[in-house]
């Protein structure tokens, strides 16, 4: 049978199209929804051979042109079994997904090439708690897109901010590339839900099983690792993962016998979207991509900081890097006898001013301009910087510049 | 002043044998801040001179040393850690290869094998480093999961077609996905299990060179030393990354730590 490529034009989906099916009375209605599991098509749609062009992507559709739509000489390889409606099935099929309008307007939407195949898209928005069967969800994906998002923040966090401390870089990733931001990120690009998850839903919806509202978190997305008493910074570093949190992550394969929550399902397919893209189309549009999706994010780092004792931290800062000790004068003040005072005060090491706070008390404004002080020393910014995966497959070794390595924040 | 000679010569008799010269000038030279502060500093006679002139790795700062001890020592014996360049050297030399001390520069160096336990965190402490080495290792070793076939791959029938699951469906193939199969949360962990990476991290000499301060120096087990050595090893490809490019720390990461764990990589 006549294999016919699809055009790129996504109009050619949207048309009503009746393909020359064995066609069940039931299925006239409901066209666009329901796959029908034909073995004939079932057999056209699977191609083990390599993709030798990048640009197209043949896959065996009933060609209405065709001149011998029943007398296929070739039959199916596999043997003809018996034929499950969709709803038994976990998730849509397979083919079904260059079918969908959600998927093409989703991959239209994300100005993503042609050559990424639809079929993985409808691949990374099922969740395991749909479908536990891994060749069918996105567990092994959404791995490889974390790592890759967790890398791309970190670099660029501490590239271009060289002396942020440990607790402020977690929440910058968390903001990030956390499940809220993911979950955000989600439905900016016009991602919906299905209600429940089948063979009979639209491809293009985010599957997922739904966690009942007031049902308790599962335990699988609760505590992971041995519960340890004192959870040190350190110790999170290399225990757990890039968000600082106090347990390990759960493996995304695990969740496939529990509901989740939609924060979570919509984590994992914007993680599988990005481990899908890196496989397909390679690091530097993952890394465009990622720049334009993530980067683009505004992110005030300065209301990041929690600081408990501003003023001790600041006398530790300057006797470790060797600065006259921080003395806070005031620079000026009004309305002292009144209801709302407001003092002005900086803190001077020498005769350099390092910050300066307004305040409705002499020890707020104080503490307020040691804060200062600390934020001017933990925002440093270089001015140039090149990232490290920059220099992946780059052959100009002369664009390197070393980045500033700070020796850690003042420990009290 | 009189008054001050005691506690002078009391912080002199704690000075290493390492001690450059002293100059007649004091001058603040530190890997930052440098131009952070526009006036000289102050040559009072609290501020010792020639400690302004060494390393930050190589000593505490002076301003942040009490004049003398007042908490009791800590009971066990006492831990020793190394300060001898040559020995670290070494040790980068066995982990890097020829020229592995050069890779880095003097401070970085340091820096990289210092836990936060050491000196109470006043040299500086290998957090940061860690954590970027911990991305870079855990994305390679996603990528070197991927490059090997599964043990367990979908099966297929005599033809080569995958063959259907329990609902008549079969994956979508193609060969970019080829191999994710094998990429699975237990695969990574049993990679990247603590033992095994501080293992790994003893044979390249990193727990004789590693600064820290065990709970009791006679039970390094008991103190964590996996964990720190762990962080050390993320730390030193974190500061090859930060100061050579993700080129060679990706070449590092895959040459002399998957390597030894099992992967086999082409020579491209």
């Amino acid at each position: 049978m006549k294999r016919v490529r699809i055009s790129r034009c996504a109009t050619q989906l949207l048309a009503g199209r009746t393909p020359r099916r064995p066609s069940c009375p039931c299925a006239a209605g409901l066209q666009r929804d329901i796959t029908p599991h034909d073995y004939r098509i079932q057999a056209r749609s699977l191609s083990t051979v390599a993709i030798e062009k990048d640009s197209e992507l043949d896959i065996g559709t009933p060609d209405p042109t065709s001149s011998q739509p029943a007398a296929a000489p070739a039959p199916p390889a596999i043997p003809h079994r018996k034929r499950l409606a969709p709803e038994q099935l976990p998730s849509p099929h397979p083919f079904a997904a260059s079918h969908s309008t959600k998927l093409s307007a989703l991959r239209a939407r994300l100005s993503l090439h042609q050559r990424f195949p639809l079929q993985t898209l409808a691949r990374t928005l099922v969740h395991p708690s749909a479908d536990p069967d891994p060749a069918f969800n996105n567990a092994s994906l959404s791995i490889l897109g974390a790592n890759l998002l967790g890398y791309y923040t970190t670099e660029y966090l501490l590239c271009n901010y060289p002396r942020l401390p440990i607790p402020v870089i977690f929440a910058a990733q968390h903001a990030y590339t956390g499940p809220k931001a993911l979950a955000t990120v989600a439905s900016e690009w016009g991602i919906e839900a299905a209600a429940e998850p089948g063979g009979e839903v639209d491809p293009g919806l985010l599957q997922f099983r739904r966690l009942r509202s007031g049902s308790r978190v599962p335990a699988a997305l609760r505590r992971q690792v041995p519960w340890k008493w004192n959870v040190t910074t350190t110790h999170r570093i290399v225990a757990t993962d890039e968000f600082g949190s106090d347990n390990t992550p759960p493996d995304p394969q695990s969740l496939s016998a529990v509901p989740v929550p939609m924060e979570e399902a919509a984590q994992s397919f914007v993680r599988a979207l990005i481990g899908a893209l890196h496989l397909h189309l390679g690091s530097p549009l993952v890394k465009r991509f990622y720049r334009d999706h993530f980067l683009s994010r505004q992110l005030d780092l300065s209301t990041l900081f929690d600081f408990r004792t501003p003023t001790r931290d600041l006398s530790k800062l300057c006797a470790r890097e060797g600065f006259e000790a921080p003395v806070a004068r005031l620079i000026s003040e009004t309305g002292r006898a009144s209801r709302h005072p407001v003092f002005v005060v900086g803190v001077y090491s020498g005769k350099d001013k390092l910050g300066e706070g307004a305040g409705a008390s002499l020890e707020e404004a104080r503490f307020r301009a040691a804060a200062a002080a600390l934020k001017a020393w933990y925002l440093y910014r270089p001015i140039e910087v090149t990232l490290p995966s920059s220099m992946e497959g780059e052959l100009d070794t002369r664009k390197w510049k070393p980045n500033m390595v700070d020796c850690g924040e003042v420990i009290v | 002043m009189a008054s001050k000679t005691p506690i002078r010569s009391l912080l002199q008799t704690t000075r290493s044998s390492l001690c450059p010269a002293r100059l007649s000038r004091p001058s603040l030279v530190r890997t930052s801040a440098c131009a952070f502060s526009t006036t000289t500093p102050s040559r009072a006679p609290e501020y010792e001179t020639e400690a302004a002139d060494r390393p930050r790795w190589q000593q505490t700062p002076p301003r942040m040393v009490a004049p003398f001890r007042t908490r009791p020592l800590p009971r066990g014996p006492v831990f020793h850690v190394n300060d001898d360049p040559r020995k670290l050297d070494d040790a980068y030399v066995r982990m890097l290869g020829p020229g592995g001390d050069k890779m880095l520069s003097e401070e970085v160096k340091w820096l990289a094998v210092t836990h936060k336990s050491f000196d109470h965190g006043r040299r500086g402490f290998n957090d940061r480093l860690a954590f970027l080495g911990k991305r870079i290792i855990s994305l390679q070793t996603s990528q070197a999961l991927l490059s090997f076939p599964p043990a367990e791959s979908w099966p297929r029938d005599a033809n080569g077609h995958p063959v259907p699951d329990k609902f008549g469906r079969s994956p979508f193939i193609h060969p970019a996905l080829a191999n994710l199969a094998s990429l699975t949360a237990d695969a990574k962990d049993s990679v990247l299990d603590k033992k095994r990476l501080s293992g790994l991290a003893e044979r390249y000499g990193l727990d004789k060179v590693t600064r820290w301060k065990p709970k009791r120096a006679d039970n390094l087990q008991g103190s964590g030393i996996d964990a720190v050595l762990m962080t050390s090893l993320y730390a030193i490809v974190g500061a090859i990354a930060l100061e050579r490019g993700g080129e060679v720390a990706n070449k590092v990461t895959q040459d002399k730590i998957l390597a030894p764990l099992g992967f086999t990589f082409s020579s491209d």
